[in-house]
């Protein structure tokens, strides 16, 4: 059988293995399409911890350089750090070399725009051709501009958190936490955002020296470590980043994982305590955003999966609030795009507002669980299933907006074909475990039924 | 017409044009998997291009598996140098030479610290046709290690090489142009350790060149008019990347870059008996000067890296050519334009003479040089056609046409770095080797219609 090299180009940026399918080539090839695509002007620079990323960074640096475009090289630096500072800088754009969460041999790009928002996918099906057309303006040489190297960028992003928040208030409580960074860039700025805030802190994973100390993505089954040390320290909370830094889990102070939905549900409720206005969530995101949202009179808007769509959405209804259920929180008054760190002061700030601890903060929203599953399926039939069951549960309040969703008074279901694997997801919740399960399985019995007969 | 020269020790071209990221990245790549494991040294000129091109290499030769020395701007022949003292796998030095500001290239360099030869040449670029390039997991990255004052060793060794402390009795004042290259800044600390007083013009390694940075006396007239100014014993003009000097005497006489190698030679011989290699395009001022020490000229193909390894096959003593760059056998295998100052230096010094007596005691030929631009796929097929001007003439073909009439060279030949017919001609009289020029540039013009 021949050998597969997985190359995956996406409204995400690109992703591939190193040595095999994300080559020097393949990546100056982009930043060529990339610099062409912005212009000239500066573009920052960023990477995650992997091994392979400085290897990658001087590849986009020489494609960047040469078509006219002045990158900032900003070092390791969490994504939204990133975003923050493309915006605050003014420049055209930045290029951050990461694969987020897929295994160590893998690496990526992720392209940002003007404003420090992901591209769209309007922009980026632009950009993509010019990559594909291969015609890039490259600048003759007298209009070839340096590289800068910006030490402690991100000290910048911090400021502007902590210009928001009650500093003093937190402060005060002498907050004890455990921070679990998962060996990624979050720790470059994580444990000081901490020591700003008055806490006296555990840190857990913070080496930058691109080994993964558990598979990051914050899910409880990752968490085991964290939990203990939560009880053992007697800390206020515990708190877990993704290897982006992106998205934010929480343990209480019974060291009991809270589950991704769970940081959304307390931010937006925090959030629309500081200022009201409307909400924007994505379809898998628990039905207590509605609860808290109709508590305090303000809509609430659903868009399809993935934060770009989210951020769009909040930008076009000026929404206070908003993110995704997978713990990613956003809150535009720092910069519109999901922020562990943003999500951590304002957890921080919720608990010190406060009197309670965390778990009880959580048991308001303990009355809802969310299951989430996958099943395999080849992406054509999962395509073709989904519009199947469309058709079967027309009379249902649905959204077709990202594959199916069904609603009933107190419990949902979401199936969605996955962009990048042969699966399909599938998201449930009402107001026991046990019924979300049950939901879970029917669908995916229906499901396979559908297969067949399609097969 | 697109600008792309490759040669057996590298590939040059416009950058933007064919000066790509992703063909830098190609070649380097074919080196990095043409090598052996170990480190590889990377410096550049200080061309404007020069850190667009050097990402690029760093990458490929990190995905391929190899730690880099970063040594930032930094003269070819210091990295030659550098690369056996670090017992590295092999550098790569980026710098189009004399070539005008909006080229650039990569010279590729091996173990010994020469150009790749002829046979490495040819396995690099048969790696590069393939594409099939061995980038590796990167499990853990390799390292780039900068490495600050890299010249510090190379200066402390020719140090001692030099007859430094007969140079410094002399107290001599020079006037030097580094053309803002890779040896500006550089040259204060060698002459300073030579006891020198230094002029500098040009001294900002900052790739914005006042003239092209080609030393001829073309470009000599600021150094010419410093060395008058300023009563100096001799002025020099550096390439971009110090692998080529000219003269220019006390008198503010400004000396073709033919006279660099018989000036050395004339001293060197003396020191360091031995065959001289030079090309066909050289002068044959060199023949008197070798016949002087009773030593044979080799005459072979243009460029460093066929002269220095038939230096190095051969057994002899120098290798140089017209252009003004030479390589002396008891110093270093590269053509290294710190050693030629130095020589000539050493020379004035030990032999209490003025640079302008020095060349007074060669015979004075003429040399005429032009060139014609000319689309690359018929570069042979008209130098072959240039045999039909001279039915009698003794002819060498070793490097395109070379052919002797009675008092009178002429040599036609292809560029190995640029889409150009390089056409030469020397006789003991100017208005001679000027007809040879007209005549054939009017033939080839006819040609190219």
């Amino acid at each position: 059988m021949r050998k597969r090299f997985p190359l995956k180009v996406s409204i995400s940026g690109v992703r591939g293995i190193i040595g095999e399918s994300l080559t020097p080539q393949i990546a100056a090839r982009f930043a060529s399409a990339f610099g062409t695509y912005l212009g000239q002007g500066p573009v920052l620079v960023g990477q995650d911890t992997r091994p392979s990323g400085t290897m990658l960074k001087k590849a986009v640096l020489s494609g960047l350089l040469a078509t006219g475009c002045q990158p900032v090289e900003v070092g390791v630096l969490p994504i939204p750090t990133i975003l923050f500072l493309t915006r605050e800088k003014q420049a055209r754009g930045a290029v951050v070399i990461t694969a987020s969460h897929n295994p160590p041999e893998w690496n990526g790009l992720k392209f940002i725009g003007p404003e420090g928002l992901y591209l769209r996918s309007s922009q980026v099906e632009e950009f993509l051709d010019i990559f594909h057309q291969g015609e890039f303006t490259f600048v003759p040489a007298e209009r070839i501009k340096p590289v800068i190297q910006e030490k402690n960028a991100g000290e910048l992003h911090l400021k502007k958190i902590l210009a928001h928040l009650k500093v003093n208030s937190i402060r005060r409580r002498k907050f004890r936490v455990v921070a679990d960074c998962a060996n990624g860039a979050g720790a470059t700025l994580l444990p000081q955002l901490l020591q700003e805030l008055g806490c006296d802190s555990l840190l857990l994973n913070t080496n930058l020296n691109g080994q993964f100390a558990h598979q990051s993505e914050p899910v409880p089954e990752n968490l085991g470590e964290l939990c203990r040390r939560v009880k053992e320290f007697g800390a206020d909370l515990g708190l877990a980043q993704d290897a982006d830094a992106d998205r934010l889990a929480l343990v209480d102070e019974k060291g009991r994982p809270l589950g991704e939905d769970l940081t959304l549900a307390l931010a937006v409720q925090h959030g629309l305590k500081k200022k009201r206005g409307p909400v924007v969530v994505n379809l898998s995101a628990s039905m207590a955003i509605e609860e808290l949202a109709a508590r305090f009179r303000v809509p609430v808007i659903r868009t399809k999966i993935g934060e770009i769509n989210v951020v769009e959405a909040m930008l076009e209804h000026g929404a206070v609030i908003g993110g995704e259920g997978n713990g990613g929180v956003i809150w535009p008054e720092i910069h519109p795009c999901r922020d562990s760190l943003t999500a951590t002061a304002l957890m921080l700030e919720t608990l010190a507002e406060s009197q309670e601890p965390l778990s009880a903060l959580a048991a308001a929203f303990r009355t809802y669980h969310l299951v989430k599953d996958k099943m395999d399926c080849p992406a054509e039939l999962a395509f073709r299933a989904v519009v199947e069951l469309r058709h079967r549960y027309q009379g249902e309040n649905i959204s077709t907006l990202d594959g199916l969703k069904i609603s009933w008074p107190d419990s949902w279901v979401h199936l969605r074909p996955s962009n990048t694997e042969p699966i399909i997801r599938l998201l449930a919740e009402s107001r026991s475990a046990a019924r979300s399960r049950r939901l879970i399985e029917n669908f995916k019995k229906e499901i396979k039924k559908i297969i067949r007969q399609l097969a | 017409m697109k600008l792309l020269k490759l040669n057996i020790s590298g590939v040059r071209g416009l950058v933007g044009q064919t000066i790509t990221p992703e063909l830098v990245i190609d070649f380097a790549s074919a080196f990095g998997t043409m090598l052996p494991a170990g480190p590889v040294l990377v410096g550049r000129d200080s061309r404007r291009s020069g850190p667009m091109v050097q990402e690029a290499v760093m990458s490929a030769l990190l995905s391929t598996g190899h730690e880099v020395i970063n040594l930032g701007i930094c003269p070819t022949p210091v990295i030659q140098f550098l690369v056996r003292q670090h017992r590295a796998a092999g550098a790569v030095s980026i710098t189009a030479g004399h070539n005008p500001a909006e080229w650039n290239a990569l010279n590729f360099i091996n173990s010994q610290g020469t150009y790749l030869n002829e046979f490495q040449g040819s396995e690099l670029l048969d790696i590069y046709h393939l594409g099939r390039f061995a980038h590796q997991k990167l499990k853990k990255s390799p390292a780039v290690v900068s490495e600050v004052n890299p010249e510090e060793v190379y200066f402390s060794w020719l140090k001692t090489r030099l007859r430094t402390a007969e140079i410094s009795r002399a107290r001599f004042k020079v006037v030097v142009d580094p053309c803002n290259g890779a040896g500006a800044r550089l040259v204060n600390k060698f002459f300073a350790a030579l006891g020198c007083e230094l002029v500098a013009v040009n001294n900002e390694p900052n790739g914005y060149f006042p003239h092209d940075p080609e030393p001829r006396p073309r470009n000599a007239g600021e150094v010419a008019s410093l060395v008058r100014a300023t009563g100096a014993n001799s002025g020099f003009l550096l390439n971009s990347d110090v692998s080529r000097v000219s003269l220019v005497t006390e008198t503010g006489e400004t000396l073709s870059e033919e006279y660099t190698l018989p000036v050395v030679a004339g001293y060197y011989l003396e020191r360091q008996p031995g065959a001289v290699v030079t090309s066909l395009s050289t002068s044959r001022i060199i023949e008197e000067v070798a016949s002087r020490f009773q030593v044979p000229v080799l005459r072979t193909r243009v460029g460093q890296s066929a002269l220095v390894q038939t230096m190095l096959q051969e057994g002899a003593a120098l290798a140089g050519e017209g252009s003004g760059g030479l390589a002396l056998a008891d110093f270093q295998p590269a053509f290294d334009g710190f050693v030629v100052m130095g020589l000539i230096l050493e020379m004035m010094a030990v032999r209490q003479k003025k640079l302008s007596e020095l060349v007074k005691a060669l015979p004075r030929y003429h040399i005429v040089k032009d060139k014609i631009i000319c689309p690359p796929h018929r570069l042979h097929s008209l130098v072959a056609e240039t045999r039909k001007l001279y039915p009698r003439a003794e002819i060498n073909s070793l490097d395109g046409l070379h052919f002797t009439l009675k008092d009178t060279w002429v040599h036609v030949r292809a560029s190995s770095t640029e889409p150009l017919i390089r056409i030469i001609a020397e006789s003991a009289s100017a208005a001679r080797a000027q007809l040879e020029v007209d005549k054939v540039v009017a033939f080839l013009n006819r040609l190219l219609g």
